[in-house]
């Protein structure tokens, strides 16, 4: 257990690492100067202060020179200040990330409380009409993106009943993206969920448990679901990462103040200071998301601690 | 004594759009309180399935009770209401299975599914069915019941893990236990104290056992009564001496024939049984042995033989019921 966690650590900071030599490579990835791209939209700059600030960023050092002074600035919690209004990065980045966070948690809830349970019912109702119903939403939940999702849900629940508001970042605003967000995710879950609960309703285990007498009720709780779900909550890591990606789209859908519209915002601006702190925020966010879910798949499926 | 079981004309067919496979064909037997009874047969000769059909336990769909009677203590088991069923289910009745790794929960400790089998038919308190569940590891002789009742099914050898299911079968003093070949997965010598360890509890508890096996030398010493089943039909039922002596039907002439015997000389061969079984979803017209048997004369391939008396207690499904040669 101990060195199945260590080692998940050190794939994580490895991860983590590349992600930072991805990031400070990212500048001159894209075409044409940076510093002009940057700076394109304000007029008023001479090419005397272009030069000043290519300095002040160290654009003008060789690339690993570069990468050895972001790193220690990293390091030192100074992932640079915005290049309109000066903000430090790091504090933008983090006033906007539970934001994020409180979106992608309440998505996940409902993907999971939805996936498994129509997952769960469409396995034990397998081949009726219940199943094939809730397979088609589901492929029709899979192949429906969801901005598109989000933008009907805003119509019919804000615009038509006027229920929930449109858009912003308050507690009620959270309803409408994190059920557009859950959804989506929800469709491939229910799959998963189906799939998985199959193959565990078929199993000796379950006929050993019917044969005690138990209640169907029981057996499904006890014996069915904690099986099936060893490989759901397998599949809940990437489901977060691809949570975290939707979450992009979503929150510029709805005006979700998290660091996703911030992102688009500063692809927008060219504010390369502040995507390459998102990128770097958002894969250790990811990171440790997936290992702490994959603790939890160790925790859930006792055969797996001795690995 | 009125029987403890009684089947009376049991089919159970597995009906899918291809096929209708009729695993069960009007299989009758009764089995006495605490007598041991032997279900012999080849492999997908409906063995398992006539006694998960007595549980109620058949994968359904597919699966389909078509017509019989299960008396179990005068109740037919077939006309209760589900809720009912399950109260004896695992209480009065209990069944083991043949792989004990598959049929354990993985992911529960095995005392958690000792106490459930213990508290669904007690009133037991945890404390006490935790405390029973000892017991009951005791009973089954695994060393260390304290501790290894907070194991997981994986943490045992195979041997453990059948007297772990073994354990979970007498929660409540069933008065039958029915043991679909449990035998099977283990190797020999773990095999051995599997059996033994069912004697010892048979004679503890006075409980009846049916177990089933292919393996019909594994019965001697341990059955009272074996039938012998071809097809999803019993061929052949008859005291466990009658029917090593004084075997009539082909089939139980060529299972015994198969079995490598010690006083046998040294030029008399082992002969497994030529040919295969019929295929159940296209059931033959006739005996369903016919095709593999020596003795087949006409009316074999047309008319199927039903069980006949030849002693009160010897009963065989056979036109010739040759004598062994
Ligand atoms: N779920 C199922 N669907 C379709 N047919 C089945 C199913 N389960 C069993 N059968 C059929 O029923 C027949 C009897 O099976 P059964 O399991 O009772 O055999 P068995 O005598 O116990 O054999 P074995 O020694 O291999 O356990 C087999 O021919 C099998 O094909
Ligand atoms: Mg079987």
């Amino acid at each position: 257990m101990t060195r199945y966690f260590f080692k998940r650590l050190l794939s994580g900071i490895f991860t983590i690492w590349i992600t930072t030599i991805a990031v400070t490579l990212l500048i001159h990835l894209v075409p044409g100067d940076p510093v002009q791209i940057m700076y394109a939209q304000s007029q008023s700059t001479t090419p005397e202060q272009l030069e000043q600030i290519r300095r002040n960023l160290g654009l003008d050092r060789p690339i690993y020179e570069q990468y050895i002074m972001y790193m220690g600035r990293i390091l030192q919690g100074d992932f640079g200040t915005t290049i309109r209004g000066n903000q430090p990065v790091l504090d933008l980045l983090l006033v906007r990330l539970p934001n994020t966070l409180l979106l992608t948690t309440a998505s996940l809830v409902v993907t999971i409380v939805v996936g498994v349970t129509a997952g769960f019912f469409a396995a034990y109702k397998r081949d009726t009409w219940i199943d094939s119903t809730l397979m088609t939403a589901a492929i029709l939940g899979i192949s429906v993106p969801s901005f598109w999702l989000g933008l009907m849900l805003m119509y019919i629940f804000s615009m038509q009943l006027g229920w929930l508001p449109v858009s912003g970042t308050s507690l009620r605003n959270l309803i409408l993206p994190a059920i557009t967000l859950g959804l989506a995710n929800a469709a491939s879950v229910s799959r998963l969920t189906r799939s998985s609960m199959i193959d565990v309703l078929t199993q000796d285990y379950m006929r050993t448990a019917r044969a005690k007498g138990l209640k169907e009720g029981t057996v499904l709780s006890r014996h069915a679901l904690r099986n099936g779900l060893v490989n759901v909550v397998n599949m809940l890591g990437l489901q977060f990462t691809y949570m975290m990606g939707g979450a992009i789209v979503v929150e510029n859908v709805f005006a979700w103040n998290g660091i996703g519209r911030l992102a688009i915002q500063s692809i927008f601006q060219r504010d390369y200071p502040t995507i390459q702190g998102f990128i770097l925020i958002f894969a250790t966010v990811v990171v440790v998301v997936s290992m702490v879910l994959d603790l939890l798949y160790v925790w859930i499926d006792p055969r797996i601690t001795y690995k | 004594m009125p029987p403890l079981l009684s089947v009376e004309n049991l089919s159970t067919h597995f009906v899918t759009k291809a096929a209708t496979v009729k695993a069960v064909n009007q299989v009758s037997f009764q089995v006495n309180p605490g007598e041991t009874v032997g279900i012999v047969g080849e492999s997908g000769s409906g063995k398992s399935i006539t006694m998960l059909s007595v549980m109620g336990l058949v994968p359904s769909p597919p699966g389909q009770i078509v017509s019989g009677q299960v008396y179990f203590e005068g109740q037919d088991l077939l006309k209760l209401p589900l809720e009912q069923l399950r109260q004896i289910r695992g209480n009065q009745m209990a069944m083991i299975f043949q792989d004990p790794l598959s049929s354990l929960n993985p992911v529960l400790r095995i005392g958690k599914q000792l106490v459930e089998a213990i508290r669904r038919h007690t009133n037991l308190s945890s404390a006490d069915a935790k405390a029973h569940a000892i017991h009951l590891l005791q009973r089954v002789h695994i060393p260390n019941a304290a501790q290894r009742i907070n194991a997981y099914p994986h943490q045992f050898s195979g041997g453990m893990r059948q007297r772990v299911m073994i354990a979970m079968g007498l929660a409540c003093n069933p008065k039958l236990l029915i043991a679909d070949e449990p035998t099977t997965a283990l190797d020999v010598t773990i095999q051995a104290q599997i059996v033994e360890l069912i004697k010892e509890l048979r004679a503890d508890l006075g409980m009846a056992v049916v177990w089933i096996t292919h393996d019909l030398s594994l019965l001697a010493g341990l059955a009272d009564r074996i039938l012998v089943m071809y097809a999803g039909q019993i061929v052949e039922q008859a005291p466990l001496l009658d029917l090593y002596a004084n075997p009539r039907h082909p089939y139980t002439l060529g299972l015994l024939q198969s079995i490598p015997r010690l006083d046998a000389a040294q030029q008399t061969r082992l002969r497994p049984i030529a040919g295969l079984p019929p295929n159940l979803a296209n059931y033959p017209q006739g005996c369903p042995f016919a095709p593999r048997c020596q003795y087949a004369i006409d009316r074999c391939t047309t008319e199927d033989p039903t069980l006949e008396a030849i002693s009160p207690e010897h009963q065989v499904a056979c036109w010739v019921k040759p004598e062994r040669p």
